[in-house]
């Protein structure tokens, strides 16, 4: 019993010690939009959003390292499967559920391992938005689809909720990309500053926003291209 | 799919390391004789430069023995935005490498963050047919390919094409490289062009080096059984490909059939 209890003790301290870690971390979006999901974060340059796969890109927060080793791990596995199966059958679903997320629980769970302090999406463009799959995941290897066509992922899940019922109202599948960043960067600023989230928050200034001297890190999975590889990076001002 | 345990990626970018450790993969060799008399093999591709980049072309035949396997085969194989390889030799293993490469090309762009050299890309090649000799001294499995890629460390960024021969040799050409049963020929023709024709190879816009490769192959398959050629009669076109930097093009039948009927009239 003590031994269960030691261990069930350690898992606790684990988990608060990632989500302190974690809590400096700034947010990241991912967004179903009719020509393609939009991946956009905040960061260093190549620090926040990747490509995963020809129709897979990931959007992830925390400590670079541990983002290393999920996007390493999830491009591994699919490049694998994509070879050794076909493209096709390179699926967000099974990536998720027999090898990131397995492996993401493992980690969180070997105590005497340090844990991976990560969080993000997955994201997979389908035919139309509504063939579109977005898979939020936490450090400890619960995933979650999403529904609605919009990932908000930080560290603060109340902030994240607020934030999506923000956007929601304010993104319009006719919005040109300038608006859509500017929604988004707005909110990125907010939740970064830790501002309450409200009418008060207008659309960013994409020319004037103030990101902290990070650079904006944006791609898209583009629906509408025949090549097979459809992730294109985005230039910040796009 | 790979196995749930704490994450240990290798982080090298090298997906060959990668495919042995896992137990789907497969295996480029193959230890059955009985297949020598009997293989399946693809004939006349060639590569030029033209005034805009390289041109790849091949036909479409594949034959086993002194039978006509099929006149659909692709030979000219896109590997990535920047690379194309073309394949003469047994199908079954060059499509392998040609997927093999593919693969392995998009693993190091991803993982890496950063494209592969020319010089890594015509090394990986190498090395795959290096390890494919066990099957070319078994008389089956011979593969000679021809493989253009953009040598980004030019001061321009320009394409280049190389041949290698059955035991993995590489080698740079500067004007044009020619493969298969029908190659004698065609270089032979090459040589000429590049020396008196005019326009030489170099200075052809795309049509007029996409009909050059279309007469290529048709003299190809006219001194060549085993090489399937042209003939707009029945509809039946070529691979042709295009390579310039960042751009790789496919020369559509719809093209060719237009380019090669004002090429007859004129």
């Amino acid at each position: 019993m003590s031994e269960l209890f030691q261990w069930l003790e350690a898992i606790h301290d684990r988990g608060e010690y990632v989500r302190d870690q974690l809590s400096h971390a700034t947010p990241v979006f991912a967004l179903s939009r009719p020509e393609g999901i939009l991946l956009v974060g905040v960061g260093l340059g190549q620090s926040k959003v990747f490509e995963i796969y020809d129709r897979h890109a990931i959007a992830a927060l925390g400590n670079p390292v541990d983002i290393e080793k999920i996007r390493q791990t999830a491009i591994e596995a699919a490049h694998l499967e994509g070879f050794n199966r076909s493209p096709q059958d390179v699926t967000l679903r099974r990536l998720m559920s027999y090898s990131l997320s397995p492996a993401l629980k493992n980690s969180f769970e070997s105590v005497f391992q340090p844990p991976l302090i990560v969080e993000g999406v997955f994201a997979e463009v389908g035919e139309t938005p509504q063939d579109d799959v977005l898979m939020e995941f936490s450090h400890d290897g619960n995933f979650g689809v999403v529904h609605d066509g919009l990932a908000v992922v930080s560290s603060n899940t109340a902030a994240a909720t607020q934030a999506k019922d923000w956007l929601r109202t304010r993104l319009k599948p006719h919005s040109n990309r300038n608006r859509v960043l500017g929604l988004l960067l707005a909110m990125w600023q907010a939740m970064t500053n830790g501002e309450r989230i409200g009418n008060s928050i207008k659309c960013a200034n994409l020319e004037t926003v103030d990101l902290g001297g990070r650079v904006l890190e944006m791609a898209l999975l583009d629906r509408k291209t025949p090549n097979k590889v459809k992730y294109q990076a985005l230039a910040g001002n796009a | 799919m790979k196995s749930p345990s704490a994450p240990q990626p290798r982080m090298d970018g090298d997906f060959l390391s990668l495919l042995p450790e896992h137990p789907l993969s497969r295996v480029l060799t193959s230890d059955s004789q009985a297949l020598a008399d009997h293989q399946i093999e693809a004939t006349t591709v060639l590569a030029f430069h033209y005034r805009q980049g390289v041109l790849m072309a091949g036909d479409h035949r594949a034959t086993a023995d002194n039978l006509i396997f099929s006149d659909s085969v692709d030979k000219i194989l896109p590997l990535d935005s920047d690379s194309l390889m073309a394949i003469a030799g047994s199908p079954a293993v060059a499509l392998e490498m040609a997927r093999t490469l593919e693969t392995s090309f998009e693993f190091y762009r991803r993982s890496q963050l950063q494209t592969m050299s020319l010089q890594a890309k015509t090394r990986a090649l190498s090395q795959l047919l290096k390890e494919n000799i066990p099957m070319v001294m078994q008389g089956i499995g011979t593969v000679v390919p021809i493989f253009a890629g953009v040598d980004y460390s030019l001061p321009k960024p320009a394409p280049t094409i190389h041949f290698y021969d059955p035991l993995g040799a590489q080698f740079k050409t500067t004007s044009f490289a020619s493969s298969g049963s029908g190659a004698g020929n065609v270089k032979s023709i090459l040589a000429f062009q590049e020396r008196w024709g005019s326009p030489a190879p170099h200075k052809m816009d795309l049509k007029q080096a996409t009909t050059f490769a279309l007469r290529l192959l048709t003299t190809a398959a006219q001194f060549d059984s085993a090489t399937g050629g042209v003939d707009p009669r029945l509809n039946r076109y070529a691979s042709v490909y295009s390579l310039r930097p960042g751009e790789v093009r496919q020369v559509t039948d719809e093209e060719q059939a237009q380019w090669w009927g004002k090429e007859k009239k004129a």
